[in-house]
C-alpha cells in the first residue's frame, strides 16, 4: 500500500474510532492525504462543493420531507386501522398488523426508523393490551420496518444512485426494491403465525368488508402518494427529484386540507426534523466526494476487484464474502454513510462478477437494513426498545426467529437475481 | 465560553436552523414551479434547477452547523462511551480539534474559491461564480465557532452531552 493510501485510510479509521462525526472523518482524512501529496488543499473543497451541488441529490431531503409531514399529519393511525381490518383475524393478528402497516408505511415513507417510531408507537403499546409479550412486540416492529427501506420511495436507493455515480436508474432502482419488500413481508408473516401459535397469542376478530372499504377510504390518499411517485418516476412523466418535490407538496396539501391533521407549529418541527435528518447525510455525500475522488485516482476500486479475485473466481463466494462484511459493518454504523462509502469500492467487485447494479442495490439496501436492527448500534433497535421501554437485551433474547427470516431473504435475494431484477425487466 | 457568548452562539444556531429550513421549503417551492411551468403553464422555466441548487447548499452547510452544536452528525461513538472519562475526554478533544481544523481550512480555501471565480457567471443564474462557494465558507464559519464553543465546555470540565 502506497503511503498516500496509508494516509487516507489510516486517519479515516483513526478519527472514525475516536468518535468524529462520519463527514469529518472523510474531509479530514482527504485533506490530509491532498497535503501530503502536495496537491493544492483547494481541491477538497471544490470537490466537496460539487459533490452537492447536483440536481438528483434534492430527493433525498424532500422525500424525508414527505414522510416527516405524512406521520404529523396523521397517516400512521390510517393505515394501522386498515391493515388491522386486513390482516387482523390472522393468527397473531396484531403482529400481522404490524407487518401489514409497515408495508403500507413503506410506500409513504422510505425511513426504517421513523416507521419503527411511527407504527411501532402506535403497535406495541396495542399489543401490550392485549397480552402480547412486549419482546415479541419489539421484535416485530424493528424487523419488519425494513421492509419500509425496500417499497418506494426508498431515498437509500437514490443515495446508492448518487455514490454509483449517478448512472444506475432510479427508476429501476424503485422498482427492484418491491418484490424482496414483499417477499420479506410475507416471510415476517410467517414467523409471526408460527411464534404466534407456540405462544397462543390471539387473533382479532374481522371486522367485515364494508369496515374495511371505510378504512380503505380513510388511507387512500396516503396511499396514493406510491403511485404518483412511483407512476411519475416509471412513465418519465417526473423525474425523481420532481416526484419527491411533489411528495412533499402533496402530503402538505393532504395532512392540512384532508386530513386536518397539522398546525403550524407542527409544520415547523416537520420541517426542522427534516432538516436535522438530512443536512448532515447530504454532507457526508458531499464529503465523500472528496474521498471518492482520491480512491479513483489510486484506483483502488480495481484494486479491490483484483484482491477479491485473489480469493476466489467463484461469484458465489465472493457475494457471500461482501454480505458477511456489509453484515459486520452494519452492525456497528448507520446505513447512510455505509451505502456512501462502500458502494465505490464493492460496486466494481460485484459488476465485474457479473452482477447488475440494480441488483446489489436491493441487496446493499437490505443487508444495511438488517444491520439497523442489530446491535451494538442500531438505530431501528434502538427506537423500538425505547418505545417499548425494554433493554436491548430482552429484545435481543427473541429477535432470532426474525434474524434468520431476513437474512434468508437476503441470501434468496443475493442469489436469486430474478426477485429484484423480474420486476424492472417488465418495465423496459 | 462566558454565558453571553453562550447566547449568541445559541442564537447563531436557531438563525442557521431557520435559514437552513427556509432554504428546504424554497427549493420545494422552486422544483414545484418548475413541474407547474412545464405541465399547467407550457413552458418550463430553466432558472428553478440552478436556484433550488443553490438553495441547497446553504440548507446543507447551514443545517450540518447546526448539527456540530448539537451533536446530530452520524459517527461511531460507541468506543468513546464504552471508555472510561480520562481516555474518552482525549477522543473528544482530539475529534473536536480535527473538526475545528476542518471548518477553519474549509473558510480559508472557500475563501480563495468565492475570490478566484467572483469574475465567472453562473450560467442561467447570471450571478458571479463565487456565489457558489459562500455556503461552504459561512458553513465552515459557524462549524469552527461552533467547535470551539464545545472545546470550551471541554476545557471547562462541562459535559455539553453532544459528543464530537
Amino acid at each position: 500500500m502506497s503511503p498516500e493510501l496509508i494516509i487516507l485510510f489510516g486517519s479515516f479509521v483513526a478519527l472514525l474510532l475516536i468518535g468524529t462525526p462520519i463527514a469529518f472523518c472523510l474531509g479530514a482524512a482527504s485533506l490530509a492525504t491532498v497535503v501530503y501529496m502536495g496537491i493544492p488543499p483547494l481541491v477538497v473543497f471544490q470537490r466537496l462543493n460539487s459533490g452537492i451541488s447536483v440536481f438528483s441529490l434534492m430527493a433525498i431531503p424532500f422525500f424525508i420531507y414527505a414522510g416527516d409531514l405524512m406521520i404529523r399529519g396523521g397517516i400512521a393511525e390510517r393505515l394501522v386501522r386498515f391493515a388491522g381490518s386486513l390482516v387482523g383475524h390472522m393468527r397473531g393478528g396484531l403482529g400481522q398488523v404490524n407487518i401489514a402497516a409497515s408495508t403500507l408505511f413503506g410506500g409513504i415513507s422510505g425511513s426504517a426508523v421513523a416507521d419503527a417510531s411511527a407504527i411501532g408507537g402506535l403497535m406495541i403499546p396495542q399489543m401490550q393490551k392485549r397480552g402480547y409479550d412486549t419482546s415479541f412486540a419489539v421484535n416485530v416492529t424493528v424487523s419488519s420496518a425494513i421492509i419500509a427501506l425496500l417499497i418506494p420511495p426508498s431515498h437509500n436507493m437514490i443515495i446508492y444512485s448518487l455514490s454509483a455515480g449517478g448512472s444506475i436508474s432510479i427508476a429501476d432502482l424503485f422498482t427492484a426494491g418491491i418484490v424482496p419488500g414483499l417477499l420479506l413481508a410475507a416471510t415476517l408473516m410467517l414467523v409471526t403465525w408460527f411464534v404466534a401459535r407456540k405462544r397462543g397469542y390471539p387473533a382479532e376478530p374481522f371486522p367485515g368488508w364494508a369496515r374495511v372499504a371505510t378504512y380503505a377510504v380513510s388511507a387512500f390518499p396516503g396511499i396514493i402518494l406510491i403511485g404518483i411517485i412511483f407512476g411519475g418516476v416509471r412513465s418519465g412523466v417526473f423525474t425523481a427529484t420532481e416526484s419527491s418535490c411533489i411528495a412533499a407538496v402533496y402530503a402538505l396539501l393532504i395532512t392540512v386540507l384532508v386530513y386536518r391533521g397539522m398546525n403550524l407549529a407542527e409544520f415547523k418541527d416537520a420541517t426542522f426534523a427534516a432538516v436535522r435528518t438530512t443536512a448532515m447525510v447530504l454532507l457526508v455525500i458531499g464529503c465523500a466526494a472528496a474521498f471518492g475522488w482520491l480512491l479513483a485516482f489510486f484506483q483502488v476500486p480495481s484494486a479491490m476487484v483484483a484482491f477479491m479475485r485473489s480469493i476466489s473466481n467463484d461469484p458465489i463466494v465472493i457475494f457471500l464474502l461482501i454480505n458477511l462484511l456489509l453484515l459486520f459493518l452494519g452492525t456497528f454504523m448507520d446505513m447512510s454513510p455505509l451505502i456512501i462509502i462502500t458502494t465505490p469500492i464493492f460496486l466494481p467487485v460485484v459488476t465485474a462478477f457479473g452482477m447488475d447494479p440494480v441488483h446489489f442495490g436491493a441487496i446493499l439496501i437490505l443487508n444495511l437494513g438488517i444491520g439497523l436492527c442489530t446491535p451494538p448500534v442500531g438505530a431501528v433497535l434502538f427506537v423500538g426498545c425505547a418505545v417499548g421501554r425494554i433493554s436491548i437485551w430482552e429484545a435481543m433474547r427473541t429477535i432470532w426467529p426474525f434474524y434468520g427470516a431476513s437474512i434468508a431473504v437476503l441470501m434468496l435475494v443475493t442469489y436469486v437475481p430474478a426477485i429484484s431484477l423480474w420486476l424492472p425487466s417488465m418495465f423496459r | 465560553m462566558s454565558p453571553a457568548l453562550t447566547r449568541v452562539s445559541s442564537a447563531l444556531a436557531t438563525l442557521a436552523l431557520w435559514l437552513s429550513a427556509a432554504g428546504l421549503i424554497g427549493m420545494t417551492l422552486a422544483v414545484a414551479w418548475q413541474v407547474f411551468g412545464r405541465y399547467v403553464l407550457n413552458s418550463t422555466p430553466t432558472w428553478t434547477e440552478a436556484l433550488s441548487i443553490q438553495l441547497m447548499g446553504w440548507f446543507i452547510l447551514l443545517g450540518a452547523a447546526v448539527g456540530v452544536r448539537e451533536g446530530y452528525h452520524l459517527g461511531f461513538d460507541i468506543l468513546r462511551i464504552a471508555l472510561p472519562g480520562r481516555p474518552a475526554r482525549l477522543m473528544a478533544l482530539v475529534s473536536h480539534l480535527v473538526v475545528l481544523a476542518f471548518g477553519l481550512a474549509m473558510v480559508w480555501y472557500s475563501w480563495d474559491l468565492v475570490v478566484g471565480t467572483w469574475t465567472a457567471t453562473i450560467p442561467i443564474l447570471g450571478w458571479p461564480g463565487g456565489i457558489d462557494f459562500l455556503p461552504l465558507l459561512g458553513g465552515g464559519a459557524l462549524i469552527s465557532f461552533f467547535t470551539l464553543e464545545h472545546l470550551y465546555n471541554l476545557a471547562a470540565g462541562h459535559d455539553d452531552g453532544t459528543g464530537a
